[in-house]
């Protein structure tokens, strides 16, 4: 997914103006998922969504020093929609995978059984299956794929209840409103990365991680 | 995992174009630092590292791209592109393995085989991948990436 423009940003200005204009796009972006992601059968949004709420956390953790706790708390929610979209594409992406293992390993052994037979024979007893290489293989990618699903199902109904808490808490106003309040009042200079310049490890801690 | 440089400087007085400068030298250096021993498929944190490492710089990147000029910004975001997705060939499989190894162990002894087929077929993909990695690491010294990045980074201190 290709990010959006952002739209007037001044490399002669400030950090923190130029980082709350990326801040408004990039939740745009993310917003501008629902109400596709509501319907759980919608992976590429749902993946999209996930690609969306990364470039926000980032720009948030980058510029955090510039913009304040505004942006300490939004990275904290950008991280974990991130985290649990992450998870729910990891699902998606391997559960048709070991479903098409199933079907070539499947269709590997029946070309096996197939050609254990005579050449010349009419019919194929049942017992030829017992000379399939991948029988045993198929219970443990069937029992994986049925619990990667079921996984899903789980994940995706907490991401919904996670979304729907981030919209009754009103998280994009309050953010909104914390960046324009940050820039009428901005964190003091000396903050590194949103802790004390003094306390170097602490600094590096919140940096955060990506 | 490392966790991110702390940018010094990098506050509300700071100008945009001398962020994208500092922002892009710290997260150069980060990458460039994690390159020891990516290569090394028992030590499956180092690849993470720098692959994190590389998402950081192409994000600083893609941040203060009006401040670069466009040419050489297009072609060292698309180097540093193809470096991360190099890695993410390597990381991706290493992340599924350890992952199938700890189902593996909760499932019943009857499905472990299909578990571990699974697992055998990754670590396949892991061996292409740090083939691909390993040119992309070769093309990363021989472009001069490094020195391109940190170049580019001096531009942004200079007005168009």
């Amino acid at each position: 997914m290709k990010a959006r423009r952002v739209k007037g940003l001044d490399c002669d200005g400030g950090l923190a103006e130029n980082a709350r204009r990326i801040v408004l796009v990039r939740l745009d972006e993310l917003f501008s998922f629902d109400p596709a992601v509501r319907d759980p059968r919608a992976v590429e949004e749902l993946h999209d969504m996930r690609i969306a709420a990364k470039r926000l956390r980032y720009i948030l953790e980058l510029t955090e020093p510039a913009l304040g706790d505004a942006a300490r708390l939004g990275t904290k929610e950008a991280k974990g929609l991130q985290g649990l979209l992450g998870d729910i594409h990891d699902c998606d992406v391997m559960v048709p995978r070991v479903r098409d293992e199933v079907e070539r390993l499947r269709a590997q052994d029946a070309a096996v059984v197939r050609a254990s037979a005579d050449p010349r024979a009419k019919d194929l007893e049942p017992e030829a299956v017992r000379r399939a290489p991948n029988l045993g293989r198929y219970r443990g990618l069937e029992a994986l794929a049925t619990y990667l699903t079921a996984r899903r199902g789980v994940l995706y109904a907490r991401f919904i209840g996670e979304w729907d808490r981030l919209q009754r808490g009103r998280f994009r106003e309050r953010l909104e409103r914390g960046l324009a309040e940050g820039l009428e009042s901005p964190p003091p200079p000396a903050r590194v990365n949103g802790a004390d310049p003094t306390t170097r490890s602490a600094a590096t801690a919140q940096a955060g991680a990506a | 995992m490392a966790s991110a440089q702390a940018i010094e400087g990098f506050d509300a007085t700071t100008r945009f174009r001398e962020g994208a400068a500092r922002a892009v030298e710290v997260r150069t250096g980060e990458l460039f630092g994690h390159r020891d021993g990516v290569l090394d498929m028992r030590d499956i944190e180092r690849v993470h590292d720098m692959r994190v490492a590389s998402r950081r710089l192409r994000a600083v990147l893609e941040v203060f791209a009006p401040c670069f000029p466009k040419r050489e910004y297009s072609r060292v975001l698309r180097d540093v592109k193809a470096l991360a997705d190099a890695l993410g060939a390597r990381r991706d499989p290493d992340v599924a393995t350890e992952a199938l190894e700890s189902m593996s162990a909760a499932f019943a002894p009857s499905d472990r085989a299909g578990v571990r087929h699974m697992i055998g077929e990754l670590r396949g993909e892991q061996a292409d991948g740090n083939d691909l990695l390993a040119e992309a690491l070769e093309h990363m010294d021989v472009s001069g990436l490094e020195v391109r990045l940190l170049a580019l980074a001096a531009t942004a201190r200079v007005p168009a």
